[in-house]
């Protein structure tokens, strides 16, 4: 990113339930657990704004870790999609 | 609308990634928390509880802006809870230990050193005076003092990154100027501390920047970038109410422009370039203690190249009696040895403030430890941010609020800013946004309020004997605190505008919309 895409960067008008499509590849925070009725405790997943991606195959532990997640999936009507993940790559700040 | 971004690792710049399990991440395992307090989780905030109601009462109540005094309170707060642990008092201990050697407050203690050693230099090398000297060059005239005193004292303010260190120089300096030539003394001071919002909540050298950008894990140079947008946006505003305010509020006509002249130093403005080589470096994304330091050699030569201060006025070795050595330019010979200039009384004005960060730091890890924070937060996760536009008023408001009550505002920040971090993460927002919702009410609100610090180190500097109004001898040059609070214009502006962000979405990033660059270290 240059110096003057630092200044422009989020120059706009935001909103609450940002949508992405199969094929992408974001690096999100884990921000809790979905319990989906099975085994092994749920699937994590990661509030990004008021929008959901569950992510399959994320660790145990994954809760207030950065993930490199491949979405596989999008509803852009329920803002809620599912991803793979791929590896982990940071922590919380805290 | 769809982002889509190849995610990758930041690019290292010499530091360390940070790591999740020196802010304690992941060690709240399933068992629970690692310390009991006696009166469960919430025993655990006894030390930061008690730290904040002495820093409300110290600074809010009594109008005691000292940073020593708030050390004390957080050392009687941390030796508290040690009382109310169950069992064995060494994990407490241990506790203390770990909070103080994490990366965060180490991150923040090394870029104040640096730069402290740069406001001080360009203090002494002239750089108000240079200020001064283009206010008179510009031929401001009473109706405009005020708009040109919060452009050049948040000029100073951006350079030196210390608010308070430009109130007490403009105060001295620009406000019995601007009085004596006829401008509204109580719009003046305002402005003035307009000013000290606008540098101290852009400033990459500023205190606040610093820790607004290594709790919420983003580099300085790129948090300067993306803050730029909020300030220009609360300044253009606060510059054209204060050319109106001006022209409205008179003040009375003492003596004349000649008080400006006799401080004015046209070479002092060369400071404006080693300002610039610090925002330069660190927005184009080098290691924040490289930029400073690129920033100090540049003041330094030209502090010796234009003769702005001598080479004892940054580095001075104070002896008792001559000697062989005394003839070295950084050899002074005085009634008690020392050592002195601006390296060093930059460098140590801010440890009151990094032993103060330690004891804050090590109190929040208490809590963490013991269940507190953990409550705090699911309390305001479930009840009161539950979407991410409540979040981020949460955020907002908070930081408003704990501002409001702890004065100093450094303090205040370092206190609320784990929860920005952690409320901010559990909806994805980008560290840069949250760094930016932080600094914004931690800078403007420091300067607004009465009790707040920044007001009362500028009062101080017009009451007493040696204060402005006796020097003067008149009224006209002592303001009340309380006069000035529906004139800080600014800091009014940059709260109304990140109310707005947050209800509108304005200027909202998310995690995956980009990575910051490598900030162990800022």
């Amino acid at each position: 990113m240059s110096v003057f895409d630092k200044f422009l960067a989020g120059f706009s008008f935001r909103g609450s339930t940002p949508d992405y499509a199969a094929g992408d590849v974001l690096e999100v925070m884990v921000t809790g657990v979905e319990d989906d009725g099975g085994v092994g405790g749920g699937t994590a997943i990661a509030r990004i704004g008021d929008s959901t991606l569950r992510i399959e195959g994320a660790p145990a532990d994954a809760v207030n870790t950065r993930v490199i997640v491949d979405v596989e999936s999008w509803n852009e009507t329920e803002h809620r999609g599912i991803g793979t993940y791929r590896e982990t790559v940071g922590e919380s700040a805290f | 609308m769809t982002d889509t971004r190849e995610a990758a690792r930041p690019a290292a710049d010499g530091g360390e990634p940070p790591n999740g399990s020196e802010f304690g991440v992941g060690d709240e395992s399933g068992d629970g928390p690692r310390i009991e307090f006696r009166g469960g989780k919430w025993a655990s905030t006894v030390p930061l509880v008690f730290f904040i109601v002495w820093a409300i009462f110290q600074s809010g109540v009594l109008g005691i802006g000292d940073t020593n005094g708030l050390v004390v309170g957080a050392l009687i707060g941390t030796t508290l809870g040690m009382f109310l642990v169950r069992g064995d008092w060494k994990a407490y201990a241990d506790t203390i230990f770990e909070g103080m050697t994490q990366r965060v407050a180490a991150t923040a203690i090394v870029a104040w050193l640096w730069a402290g050693m740069f406001a001080e230099t360009l203090q002494v090398g002239g750089f108000v005076e240079g200020l001064i000297f283009a206010a008179d060059a510009l031929n401001v005239g009473a109706a405009t003092f005020p708009a040109a005193a919060l452009v050049l004292c948040g000029l100073l303010a951006t350079g030196i990154g210390t608010g308070y260190g430009a109130t007490v120089a403009f105060v001295t300096l620009f406000f019995p100027a601007g009085v004596l030539v006829g401008a509204n003394p109580v719009l003046l001071f305002a402005a003035i501390l307009s000013g000290a919002v606008f540098g101290d909540n852009l400033a990459p050298v500023s205190d606040t920047t610093i820790v607004s950008a290594v709790t919420q894990d983003a580099d300085i140079g790129g948090v300067v970038a993306s803050r730029f947008k909020y300030a220009i946006a609360a300044a253009i505003p606060a510059f054209a109410a204060y050319l109106i305010a001006g022209s409205v509020m008179s003040g009375v006509s003492l003596e004349g422009s000649a008080a400006l002249r006799e401080s004015a130093n046209a070479l002092g403005l060369v400071h404006l370039l080693s300002m610039g080589v610090v925002i330069a470096t660190a927005v184009a994304g080098r290691h924040i203690v490289e930029a400073i330091s690129w920033g100090l050699i540049v003041a330094v030569v030209f502090n010796l190249l234009f003769g702005l201060s001598s080479a004892s006025d940054i580095v001075a070795f104070t002896v008792t009696e001559a000697g062989s050595l005394s003839g070295l330019p950084v050899v002074t010979v005085g009634e008690a040895a020392g050592v002195g200039g601006s390296l060093y009384s930059g460098a140590v004005g801010f440890f009151p403030l990094i032993v103060l960060t330690l004891l804050i730091v090590a109190m929040a890890q208490v809590m963490i430890r013991g269940g507190g924070f953990e409550a705090i937060q699911e309390f305001l996760l479930n009840r009161v941010a539950t979407t991410v536009r409540r979040a981020e008023l949460t955020m907002v408001l908070g930081t408003a609020t704990i501002n409001g009550m702890i004065t100093i505002n450094t303090a205040a920040e370092i206190a609320i800013a784990p929860y920005i971090a952690r409320i901010g993460e559990k909806f994805n927002i980008n560290g840069y946004r949250r760094a930016n919702i932080l600094d914004a009410n931690t800078s403007a609100l420091g300067y607004i309020f009465p009790w707040a610090g920044g007001v009362l180190v500028g009062y101080q500097v017009m009451v007493g004997p040696d204060g402005l109004g006796a020097e003067y001898g008149t009224d006209a040059m002592v303001v009340n605190p309380i006069d000035v609070v529906p004139y800080v214009f600014h800091g009014w502006f940059l709260v109304a505008i990140f109310v707005l962000a947050a209800i509108t979405g304005f200027g909202r990033e998310y995690i995956p919309d980009r990575a910051s660059e490598e900030v162990s270290r800022a």
